[in-house]
């Protein structure tokens, strides 16, 4: 648990000097909505089928640069190295760096969400709350994974190339019920579908948080 | 040093694939009587069914040897299992690329398009993409116990994935009712049916042989490079 | 009297094509400057991993501590030194002492951090961060890192890569420190003088295997100094 708590400790205590993560993941986010406006000429019905992708694109498009910079600095020093060479568990490192990586990407997902309420002209209802909870499974799928894969990559000189190729096609599942359950959500009514799906994309986290604590030992030995 | 580099293995599988390989292709352009259909384009073109399935499940098979020897491997940290694994990692995406160049071959004369974003198409093009990223990965690493751990631990990743992907590139064809090509394969004839599992049985020779080969190519190459490296020390 | 603090008998590490080890045995005692010295590729870094637990030998025994290293238990009795800082840019000095000693489950924690700090002559500047210190303040940050934990044993990996005269000699001078603690310190370098002088004893690994072993007095010193340059000019010649 401390070391836990330790290392989220120790990257909060960088992104808030340096607030590179969160501000960068911001910005792209705003230039994804700024270009998606120029090459997208669409009605006002369209976009509010699509907004829900448009969306998560924003979001798992910033993401990958979080991650980037998340596994930069312990790459850059041969941290992440010094890291394995303590006592603690390799599955709480593990832990540590999914938790951090996963704050930073929901407080930028709560920096970013007004803005794309206002340029889309969301209408706000109760119903829009669930985006909370839609935003945290969807953001812990996509981390989960996210952070074991980085810690693959951070091994090859193509870090940033390989970490893409290697986990866009894995997070295919929950994008799509992310996509889905968003849609549902700015439509403003609740579909069927609904909460089945908010059960898989759990599903999904809870397997894949549990096989990359268990496959991380693997990833750090030498 | 005195293993033969073609084992007997080899001919017993390639002499039954020389004369059932022929047979396949009669049971599937004599034996089995062509489906109705709108024209006959389209009832030649069906016949692509056969391999392309059989593809299918040998792909499917082949990334689970993947998952397996990746276990075992991070088990039992002996180089042959990582072997096993790669080699079927590169046999299961050719058989995947198999799969996706012939269905569009049959999806234009029975749809009039090439692609469409059918759920089973769509998820044979993302499960290839997991595996070209796994056998990225192997190019960008030096030989060694960290290329086998990292490959291990994304081939099992990356096989977990697999059923997630599937029933959830499913159940959103579902929710689009613009997608509306079925597959038409409601009921099978007898004799379609028996060729399909003919021909599966034929690949999964096919698969075993393409298998042996790889691991023997391998087994080569390590022991060639271990005697230069004996050699060198002798030097 | 003396206990050995590493038993390594005839490991072996051979992967596929890779053969990193051939069977290296030696002992390294309580209190000892050990020094491994190879060329690149001669296996040091290799062994090193081992005695850290970081990675496993094909074949072979090792205990470190009387225990299996890859049980991770001496982890809190061993420090890595390599010419890697392990350090954080974004932390100031504390933070970083803070954030391995919480890893490392250090007692007393605040009052260690301040006499490593102390020791390495960083106190003054331990509120800054990592990225405006000179080459040698992040070195005597590293070995400041490298203490806090009070580890008995010191794995030194190629330290002086890349690290200029003044940081060097301060870098010799912790050793000189250590050794004078009663730590046992094990030291891989390809540079005889300041091996030699630092050591009690040594081995010298080539192609994977041991070549030479002694303590270091005059003879057996000079015997290594001949045997590492013939070494060196046959491999020069090869190519």
């Amino acid at each position: 648990m401390n070391v836990i708590w330790a290392i989220i400790r120790k990257d909060f205590q960088m992104e808030f000097r340096t607030k590179e993560s969160i501000t960068a993941m911001w910005i792209f986010s705003l230039l994804i909505f700024v270009i998606f406006n120029f090459t997208f000429e669409i009605s006002r019905l369209l976009l509010l089928q699509i907004s829900g992708g448009l969306l998560w694109v924003a979001f798992i498009f910033s993401g990958m640069l979080g991650l980037n910079r998340s596994f930069q600095v312990e790459r850059e020093n041969g941290n992440l190295r010094g890291l394995s060479l303590t006592p603690a568990d390799p599955g709480l490192i593990y832990f540590g760096k999914f938790l951090s990586t996963t704050f930073f990407m929901l407080i930028f997902e709560a920096l970013i969400f007004p803005l794309f309420i206002i340029f889309y002209d969301i209408q706000l209802s109760l119903v829009t709350l669930w985006i909370i909870p839609i935003s945290i499974l969807g953001t812990l799928g996509f981390t989960s994974l996210g952070t074991i894969l980085s810690a693959v990559a951070i091994h090859t000189k193509q870090q940033q190339i390989l970490l893409s190729l290697l986990l866009w096609p894995l997070i295919t599942p929950i994008i799509i019920w992310a996509v889905k359950t968003t849609g549902d959500v700015l439509a403003g009514e609740l579909s069927a579908a609904f909460q089945p799906v908010m059960v898989r994309m759990l599903v999904f986290d809870v397997i894949f948080t549990t096989i990359s604590y268990l496959l991380f030992e693997y990833v750090v030995q030498e | 040093m005195t293993k033969p580099y073609k084992s007997q293995s080899f001919y017993v599988l390639a002499g039954l694939l020389l004369v059932l390989i022929p047979v396949t292709l009669y049971m599937i352009f004599q034996w089995v009587p062509p489906i109705k259909a709108s024209n006959p384009t389209e009832a030649t073109a069906q016949r692509i069914f056969y391999y392309h399935v059989a593809s299918a499940w040998i792909g499917f098979f082949a990334f689970f040897i993947v998952f397996l020897a990746s276990v075992i491997y991070l088990w039992k940290k002996e180089r042959r299992w990582e072997n096993m694994a790669v080699a079927s990692a590169e046999i299961g995406t050719l058989f995947m690329t198999i799969v996706l160049i012939t269905g569009p071959i049959w999806a234009k004369p029975t749809w009039g398009i090439w692609w469409t974003w059918d759920a089973r198409l769509t998820s044979s093009l993302v499960l290839w993409l997991i595996y070209v990223a796994y056998l990225f990965l192997r190019r960008y690493l030096p030989d060694g116990t960290r290329r086998a751990n990292l490959s291990a631990v994304v081939g099992i990743i990356g096989f977990i994935d697999v059923p997630l992907v599937w029933f959830s590139i499913r159940w959103w064809e579902t929710q689009h009712p613009n997608a509306v090509v079925a597959g038409g394969d409601g009921s099978l004839a007898p004799e379609m049916l028996k060729t399909l599992l003919f021909c599966v049985g034929i690949f999964t020779i096919l698969y075993l042989l393409f298998m042996q080969r790889r691991l023997e190519i391998a087994r080569l190459e390590d022991s060639i490079n271990r005697h230069y490296k004996e050699w060198e020390t002798l030097s | 009297m003396n206990q050995p603090v590493i038993i390594a008998e005839n490991l072996r590490k051979e992967f596929g094509r890779v053969v990193a080890l051939r069977g290296v045995s030696f002992q390294v005692e309580e209190g000892a400057f050990f020094t491994i010295f190879g060329r690149n590729g001669a296996g040091k870094s290799t062994l090193l991993s081992i005695i850290s637990g970081m990675a496993s030998a094909t074949d072979g025994r090792i205990r470190v501590f009387g225990e299996d290293p890859g049980e991770r238990t001496h982890r809190h009795r061993l420090s890595v030194i390599s010419h890697e800082s392990f350090l954080y840019d974004n932390l100031t000095a504390l933070e970083n002492l803070a954030f391995y000693g919480k890893l490392y489950q250090v007692e007393n924690l605040n009052e260690r951090m301040h006499a490593v700090l102390d020791q390495v002559g960083l106190h003054h500047r331990r509120f800054d961060l990592v990225h405006t210190f000179s080459r040698g303040m992040v070195q005597r940050l590293t070995i400041a890192r490298a203490i806090l934990h009070n580890p008995d044993l010191f794995l030194l990996d190629e330290p002086f890569t890349g690290l200029d005269q003044h940081a060097t000699e301060m870098l010799i001078g912790l050793m000189d420190d250590l050794k004078s603690q009663g730590k046992t310190i094990l030291l891989t370098t390809h540079d005889l003088q300041i091996g030699l002088r630092l050591s009690t004893s040594f081995m010298l690994l080539e192609r994977q295997r041991v070549v030479e072993t002694g303590t270091s007095d005059g003879l057996t010193a000079e015997l290594l100094r001949e045997k590492y340059f013939s070494l060196v000019k046959t491999s020069e010649a090869g190519q």
